[in-house]
């Protein structure tokens, strides 16, 4: 296709446009992302396994983060759909203000919101009294960070599942209605199947998200060794140290383990959009 | 199965759709409900169809009253104009969705279906596709899966909504013929939606022209065509040259032309076809009238003659056939003579 010159583009040609992007990426991201691989490449393999995969405490942080991420992306899916289908199926007074509700946690400094969690979630706050009654503890538990980690993936959720609720027609559900179907066949065999790829996009991008997670967790998980405490908060640690080996090497792996996570996603995905 | 329609009036907010409606469908014919867009022929297939209720009225099925009745109750065949075939669904899944959604006592079995299923998809004539996804089809092949599956689970009427609008002129004829062909070998009950004359005219048994949320009339295609109710059906049949003339004692004068007929009212007007004009190059005996050769358009088969009256300066439309054309040799300009051969006379609104 590059060297057609018969096709007139809008965008310059595809020498120039390439060349940029390959330029942009390698500048924003694989640049800041190799030189994480160099630095950990300055260790052994000893020292990288000892301070990246076996050490206990970080193992822990691993399980933790990642499913909390994993916990709270399930939820996202889940009730982001509920969110998505009542904002496009329904029209309702406030329905704009619950729309713009939806996006609040993108713009909300992290921070903010873990704090405010960690005041209504904590055992004497507003919230957390109720289930303390009940003997449940939120604020300083894993509950906790699924609960955060839940708050900031929502709208990745709900945004990619909207349009795809807008775009799909009523005459499917009619067709499937006046074939003799009833709602529940025919959400679950028209309407679902139909929306999951975009689900699927949703709930990759809230749990890449989640795992990335810093502020708000910081504040809400009370930051325990082997209890509460997050990868990305051990990465901190072992910076305030001065063992930048050691906060390479589980970025590393950190990130081996992300990308493997949405490689399988993705595969998934592009075996449900094939039938579509 | 008798299908009838009783005092429908449907609303969507301020605008009627359907006023005081009433039509009945013959067992086992093909009717078309044709009108121009807004006419409400749409709602009330989909009155029929119980995707949408009527403010008041009835529907009934073989005399049942099924007003209230869901769409999935009233065991309704229905074909949207842009298919609405599952699109993550192959071919034979879509087509099988009826039977299988069934319930578990009444559901065939896995065999049966396959075997009903094949049978439907060969009557239609595209086995050959059935593991194919619908984009992966032309527009023909899907509105034929959108027939198959609509008639996988038996149903008592086939209602089809615009069949084949979404496709282009050739296709279109090719597939109301099929349906035709198809009607006489399944004999079901079945409604088609048009705004396509031609299309009403030539497929159906029976043609109900709609017209502003009324019907304007019912009859079978020869005698609405020949036998037009009203000036709209008229008009909305094919094009028209308006004449307008006065009534004096209970003739039209056209011309120098006398028609006898009892038409009331001051003044009248004489409707004729384009084809139906006849032009000489001298006035015979009465009833001609003298026009301009304004504009001449050769079109296939035809040729159209566009005539500008000498007396009132209106303009007229005439279609002749080549040979006729090539006979009289006319030329832009000059003065020729032209009466209707056939007309239609409907008092002025």
């Amino acid at each position: 296709m590059a060297k057609k010159r018969t096709s007139h583009r809008v965008l310059p040609g595809f020498g120039l446009t390439f060349g940029f992007t390959v330029f942009y990426t390698s500048l924003i991201v694989l640049i800041p992302l190799a030189g994480l691989f160099f630095l950990t490449s300055q260790m052994t393999w000893a020292e990288f396994w000892a301070k990246a995969v076996t050490d206990p405490r970080v193992v822990a942080s691993y399980k933790l983060s990642f499913g909390a991420a994993f916990i709270a992306a399930i939820i996202n899916a889940v009730f982001g759909f509920l969110v998505a289908w009542v904002l496009v199926r329904y029209s309702f007074w406030g329905k704009r203000i619950v729309d713009a509700l939806v996006d609040l946690p993108f713009a909300l400094p992290t921070a903010v919101s873990g704090i405010a969690l960690t005041t209504l979630y904590a055992h004497t706050g507003w919230i957390g009294q109720w289930f303390d009654s009940f003997g449940i503890r939120i604020a300083y538990t894993p509950t906790g960070i699924v609960l955060a980690l839940t708050l900031i993936g929502l709208p990745f959720v709900v945004r990619t599942v909207q349009p795809a609720l807008e775009d799909l027609e009523a005459e499917l559900e009619e067709a499937a209605s006046s074939l003799g179907a009833t709602r529940g066949q025919t959400f679950r065999r028209v309407i679902f199947p139909a929306i999951l790829p975009s689900l699927l996009s949703g709930f990759t991008l809230a749990f890449a998200r989640a795992v990335g997670e810093f502020g708000s967790v910081y504040f809400i998980a009370g930051n325990m060794p082997y209890k509460t405490e997050i990868a990305p908060l051990l990465i901190i640690i072992k910076l305030e140290q001065y063992d930048y080996h050691g906060a390479a090497a589980i970025g590393v792996v950190m990130l081996l383990a992300s990308f493997t996570f949405i490689f399988i996603i993705n595969l998934l995905q592009a075996w449900s959009r094939r039938h579509q | 199965m008798t299908i009838e329609a009783k005092n429908i009036t449907k609303t969507f907010g301020n605008y009627e759709a359907l006023k005081e409606v009433s039509v009945t469908v013959p067992s086992g014919k093909l009717v078309a409900l044709l009108g121009p867009s807004g006419s409400g022929k749409t709602t009330l297939l989909r009155i029929i169809a119980g995707l949408e209720q009527a403010d008041h009225g009835q529907i009934l099925m073989d005399g049942r009253d099924t007003t209230d009745a869901s769409a999935r109750d009233r065991r309704v065949g229905f074909v949207f104009q842009h298919y609405a075939l599952f699109r993550h669904m192959t071919v034979f899944d879509n087509v099988a969705f009826g039977l299988r959604v069934k319930k578990r006592a009444e559901r065939p079995s896995r065999e049966e279906i396959r075997s009903r299923v094949m049978e439907l998809l060969k009557m239609v004539q595209i086995d050959w596709l059935a593991d194919r996804l619908p984009n992966q089809l032309s527009g023909g092949q899907r509105q034929r899966v959108a027939l198959a599956r609509a008639l996988a689970v038996e149903p008592k009427v086939l209602l089809l909504d615009e069949p084949f609008g979404a496709l282009d002129a050739k296709v279109r004829k090719e597939l109301r013929r099929w349906l035709r062909r198809l009607h006489d070998e399944i004999h079901v009950t079945s409604i088609f939606v048009t705004h396509d004359v031609d299309e009403a005219l030539e497929v159906a048994d029976e043609v109900v022209v709609m017209n502003q949320a009324r019907i304007e009339q019912v009859g079978p295609p020869d005698e609405v065509y020949e036998h037009p109710a009203n000036s709209f059906v008229y008009h909305f049949l094919g094009s028209v040259n308006l004449f307008h003339t006065r009534v004096r004692d209970g003739q039209v004068h056209l011309g120098d032309d006398v028609l006898d007929v009892k038409t009331d009212g001051e003044e009248a007007l004489v409707h004729a076809r384009p084809h139906d004009i006849e032009i000489a190059r001298e006035a015979e005996n009465g009833g001609w009238l003298k026009a301009q050769v304004l504009r001449i358009h050769t079109i296939g088969p035809i040729v159209r003659v566009e005539l500008l009256r000498a007396d009132d300066q209106s303009l007229s439309e005439a279609e002749l056939t080549r040979e006729r054309y090539a006979a009289l040799r006319l030329i832009v300009g000059e003065d020729v003579f032209f009466r209707p051969r056939a007309s239609k006379i409907y008092s002025a609104p």
